[in-house]
């Protein structure tokens, strides 16, 4: 009965994300063009524009193809995986089988996953594009791991239905270290969501797109759609992490506001977007470096209890 | 705060309201003096080749095939719609158009062909007197240029070649 | 007499050297000399009496005099003139001093003599291809009379390479271009690169070179080379227009009318402006901020209508013939400009403050691509690159032509010689060109558009034009000749000078700022590439590094 509901729960989360996602890639899309005064591309264009790429040849370019073939099956694969460990209106379906370590580890995989694709292209920009992704990952992927662990420092455990439902503000008193991350988190969004200003990592008007420089047809299709799963997947740990409140409503209308504050999240990174320029490596990372010590502070203060 | 001059700008482009056209569904009109496509009116057209030779392109030929018919052609494909040709002409039998859209699967499809009766003045054989030094005539006599392969023979080379004959016909040098 | 004055200067130093000098006006001299003294009378005029590097020309006199002839220009801005100082070569041995190592701004130039004129610049400090594609032979020089216009040379070797410098130790090489989606045009730029942060740069470029110079001296006529010269650029056509005309004037000391002479400074202030407009959104563009490129955009499109109501065209304004302009401003056209510029005036005062206040874009644009004043002067640097280091420099004011003597306006100039500096230039020359098209539109008077030429153009006449482009100061050198063509024309793109100091520009800076700072100079390479060879019917694939997309074919069909 179990495994019947962790499967049925699993087939949900990934085909709510595989649906949705390029929704919120179009209406990213959309909204972005009305700031910019013009018409925009059709809400459903990321669906055609899948599709569209899903047909073409699969064409052999880079140094080593069956490594980037490998790397463009990774990259959705992870973020489903991780889609399936999230909260999305009822328990995370996956959740007796794996606990936060194994979050943070698919959460790392997700971005391995990128690296992997630039360097097995080989070319110039593409080792570039990777090398800033790697300085960027170094510096971002503890915020996450912190988060949680602040979590399960608040709850005692590492499991994951007790960790990702707003475990950041179960403290007894007020929870400053919570509203620390909170912070922390929505200035850190744009980046965990490879969105401007910190796409540094594929930097179209300076590298030429980086790591995904010799992707073509099937191949780019499926790196792409997992860069709009990772939107989704994100905002939805955010969700899952930040604010709960309204997922634990019986199914369907749980499932509806989780989605719904989803798509909040998405106008905000799209908002941020449409009104700030690209930041430089190094200035991102400094920046990066800033939000890491905060959240630091955060997780002491959380094992002092606050 | 950095924050609130963002949202300030936001505003300022969300008030600019939405400016692009749903081109080609929503065709945007030319103005008058707009330079198109030039169209050769042949009734008008006397056959003096001003359009040709003042045609910074070099795109429209002249044939003379016998005494009595002259051939003038615009090919259209390099044509940067200067409109030399439409100022130049005595007669203003060169009209620019506000036609722009000229895409064509074939090349053929934006050749002019003007075929012209000349009666010639028995003793110059001249047509008008040019206003200005600068747009003579400086090609006189009968014209070859060479319209199957849509080329216009040069004088120059010629010139440079110190060859006063093309192909066998005897020209003038210039 | 400020011509005299010089001319004097230069005959108390150089004296026996100098042959013959022309003064056909108090703003410009001609000089001819010796070849022997060239190089010291360069670095005299260059450093002593502190002129400003122009160009140096090369062209093929021998049907005429029997010589090859070498040209130096240089401005004296603070006084107004424009010198050149020129050298007859023999025909059979063709060399002349190089400057470069005097006057570094020549580097460029002189490459340029040797590849099409195939006189050798002794002692250049880079004697390296520059223009002719790599495959050229080395004995075919285009510009030379005897070389014709359509020439596809025997001896075309499509695989041999271009000898690029080795990197600097610890470097790896980046190849820009000639593929790049920030670059309009095809240019490659090899860096070499530690890191992140760029060492050193090699420029290879030349790939839009078309040919128009040969074309005026060969094929085309006095009044089909304004069509060909507006066709150089494919955002400042009118300047290449209008100077061309001016040269061709100054040459032949024909005068066009008045009311001529507003109308061309009214339609190059409307293309300063949609330049300007366009390179904001650019810039920004560059650094990914895409809402206020779309937003310049926006705010220049009704520019652009106005311009197309004036001329029958965007860009293309065909503005120029000699000895006047071809179309009028009607009155119902004057008052939707004074309309159109109210209106873009309001908006980009808003636009303005935004900029001014972004601490995200000034971030990416502070400090980045320096340019210290000692290069500005080295390099020859012009327009808003040298005007935003603090160097006051602007041929509108100090070269004065067409009605720009009539009108008032400021010299916008910011410290700093950064990128953002530039952006601040150019934002606020808007504002100027605004006031100047007013200010033209108030004086102007009813008349006619054109000089009635009733004699031919007297042959073998010099005239210099110096024009400012949106860039910077566009140069034109022309010779007037026989069969109502030039006997030379030379056109000095502004991007020409300011290509040249990219390496020293981006040193030491990190690699995300190579493409705003190369962006920030508003790089126009069709307009530095403006000489044609050959058509080249070659359909080899040239890979430059591994990593760079091929540029598939270089054929242009016929």
């Amino acid at each position: 009965m179990n495994l019947l509901w962790t499967i049925l729960g699993s087939a949900l989360n990934v085909a709510a994300v595989v649906l949705l996602a390029p929704l919120a890639e179009g209406v990213l899309r959309k909204i972005t063009a009305r700031i910019q005064s013009r018409q925009g591309p059709p809400l459903l264009q990321p669906y055609y524009d899948l599709l569209k790429l899903l047909g073409k040849e699969d064409l052999e370019s880079g140094e080593c193809p069956r490594v980037q073939r490998f790397a463009a099956c990774l990259a959705p694969t992870a973020i489903l995986a991780v889609a399936t460990f999230l909260p999305m209106g009822f328990a995370a379906p996956m959740h007796a089988h794996g606990d936060v370590i194994l979050l943070v580890y698919l959460l790392t995989l997700v971005g391995i996953s990128t690296l992997l694709a630039g360097l097995a292209a080989g070319s110039a920009y593409s080792l570039l594009g990777i090398s800033r992704e790697m300085m960027t990952m170094i510096t971002l992927e503890p915020l996450f791991a912190v988060a949680l662990i602040a979590g399960a420092v608040h709850t005692r455990s590492f499991h994951l239905d007790t960790v990702l439902h707003g475990s950041v503000y179960a403290t007894p008193g007020v929870p400053w270290s919570g509203f620390l991350l909170l912070g922390v988190f929505l200035l850190a969004l744009p980046a965990f969501v490879q969105r401007v200003p910190f796409d540094v990592a594929e930097a179209e008007t300076e590298i030429m797109e980086g790591a995904l420089m010799e992707y073509s047809g099937p191949k780019l299709a499926l790196i792409k759609f997992a860069q709009m799963a990772k939107l989704v997947t994100y905002c939805g740990l955010f969700v899952a992490l930040f604010a709960p409140w309204g997922s634990h409503l019986v199914f369907p209308v749980g499932w509806l506001v989780f989605w719904l504050k989803v798509f909040l999240l998405v106008l905000l990174v799209t908002f941020v977007a449409a009104t700030h320029a690209r930041y430089r490596v190094d200035q991102a990372i400094r920046y990066f470096a800033l939000l890491l010590g905060a959240a630091c502070v955060a997780l002491v203060l959380a094992s002092l209890g606050h | 705060m950095s924050v609130l001059s963002k949202c300030r700008e936001a505003l300022l482009c969300l008030r600019a309201g939405r400016v692009t056209l749903p081109y080609p569904a929503q065709p945007r009109p030319t103005p008058p003096r707009f330079r198109g496509r030039p169209i050769f009116n042949a009734a008008k057209c006397i056959g003096c080749a001003g359009c040709a030779n003042n045609c910074p392109a070099r795109e429209i030929l002249v044939v003379d095939l016998c005494q009595e018919i002259r051939v003038i052609q615009y090919l259209g494909r390099r044509c940067t719609f200067c409109g030399r040709c439409a100022e130049v002409c005595p007669e203003k039998a060169i009209t620019m158009s506000r036609d722009f859209e000229t895409a064509t699967p074939q090349i053929r499809d934006l050749r002019q062909r003007l075929d012209l009766f000349m009666s010639t003045c028995q003793r110059c054989g001249r047509c008008f007197q040019a206003p200005s030094p600068l747009e003579q005539l400086k090609l006189k006599g009968y014209r070859f240029d060479d319209v199957e392969h849509e080329r216009w023979i040069f004088r120059s080379k010629a010139f440079l070649d110190s060859d006063a004959t093309v192909d066998d016909i005897p020209i003038e040098l210039d | 007499m400020i011509a005299r004055e010089t001319l004097n200067a230069l005959k108390t130093r150089f004296g026996p050297a100098l042959i013959r000098a022309d003064l056909p006006a108090d703003n410009r001299l001609f000089v001819w000399v010796l070849p022997e003294v060239v190089r010291d009378l360069s670095r005299y005029v260059f450093r002593d009496l502190d002129a400003r590097y122009v160009i140096s020309i090369g062209a093929d006199d021998r049907p005429f005099s029997g010589n090859y002839l070498v040209a130096h220009n240089f401005a004296f801005d603070r006084d107004h003139l424009l010198a050149s100082l020129l050298v007859h070569l023999p025909p059979d041995a063709p060399r002349i001093d190089s400057i470069t190592d005097v006057v570094p701004a020549a580097n460029w130039a002189e490459r340029e003599i040797r590849d099409l004129l195939g006189i050798e610049p002794v002692g250049h400090v880079q004697p390296k291809r520059l223009v002719l594609p790599d495959g050229w032979p080395d004995d075919v020089h285009p510009l030379r009379k005897d070389v014709p216009w359509n020439i596809a040379p025997a001896g075309f070797d499509p695989s041999r390479d271009y000898p690029f410098d080795p990197p600097p130790p610890g470097c790896t090489v980046v190849p820009f271009g000639p593929f790049h989606p920030t670059l309009d045009e095809p240019a490659h730029f090899r860096l070499f690169v530690e890191g992140e942060v760029v060492r050193g740069c090699e420029y290879r470029g030349f790939m839009v070179h078309r040919g128009i110079e040969k074309l005026a001296e060969s094929v085309l006529t006095y009044n089909e080379v304004p069509m060909a010269a507006e066709r150089i650029c494919g955002i400042c056509g009118c300047v290449h227009n209008v100077a061309y005309a001016q040269a061709v004037e100054s040459a032949a000391a024909i005068q066009a009318p008045p009311r001529a002479e507003y109308i061309r400074t009214i339609m190059l202030e409307i293309e300063r402006l949609h330049s300007h407009l366009l390179w904001v959104g650019l810039a920004c563009h560059i650094v990914g901020f895409d809402t206020l490129f779309m937003q310049s955009f926006r705010i220049r499109e009704p520019v652009m209508w106005i311009a197309e109501k004036i001329s029958g065209n965007r860009k293309t304004y065909a503005l120029c013939v000699i000895g006047g302009v071809r179309w009028d401003l009607t009155p119902d056209l004057q008052s939707e400009l004074r309309q159109v510029l109210d209106r873009l005036e309001s908006e980009w005062q808003t636009a303005v403050a935004a900029i001014r206040n972004d601490r995200n874009l000034q971030r990416r644009t502070r400090d980045v691509g320096v340019t210290p004043p000692a290069l500005v002067k080295d390099a020859a640097l012009i327009g808003p690159v040298a005007r935003a280091a603090g160097v006051d420099i602007d041929c509108r004011r100090d070269h004065p032509y067409a009605a720009y003597d009539r009108v008032a306006f400021d010299v916008v100039t910011h410290q700093g010689g950064d990128v953002w500096g530039r952006v601040v230039v150019r934002m606020l020359e808007v504002f100027e060109s605004i006031r100047i098209i007013r200010q033209c539109l108030d004086k102007m008077e009813p008349g006619p558009i054109q000089l009635s030429i009733t004699d031919d153009l007297p042959a073998g006449r010099l005239g210099l034009s110096s024009v400012e482009a949106p860039r910077g100061e566009s140069h034109h050198f022309v010779v007037t000749g026989e069969n109502q063509r030039p006997r030379r024309w030379r056109v000095r793109a502004p991007t020409y000078q300011n290509l040249q100091a990219i390496p020293a520009m981006i040193r030491d800076q990190q690699l995300a700022d190579m493409t705003i700072a190369l962006g920030s100079i508003d790089p126009c390479f069709s307009c530095t590439d403006r000489m044609e060879t050959i058509d080249i019917r070659s359909g080899t694939a040239r890979t430059w590094t591994q990593a760079e997309l091929l540029a598939q074919t270089r054929a242009r069909p016929e």
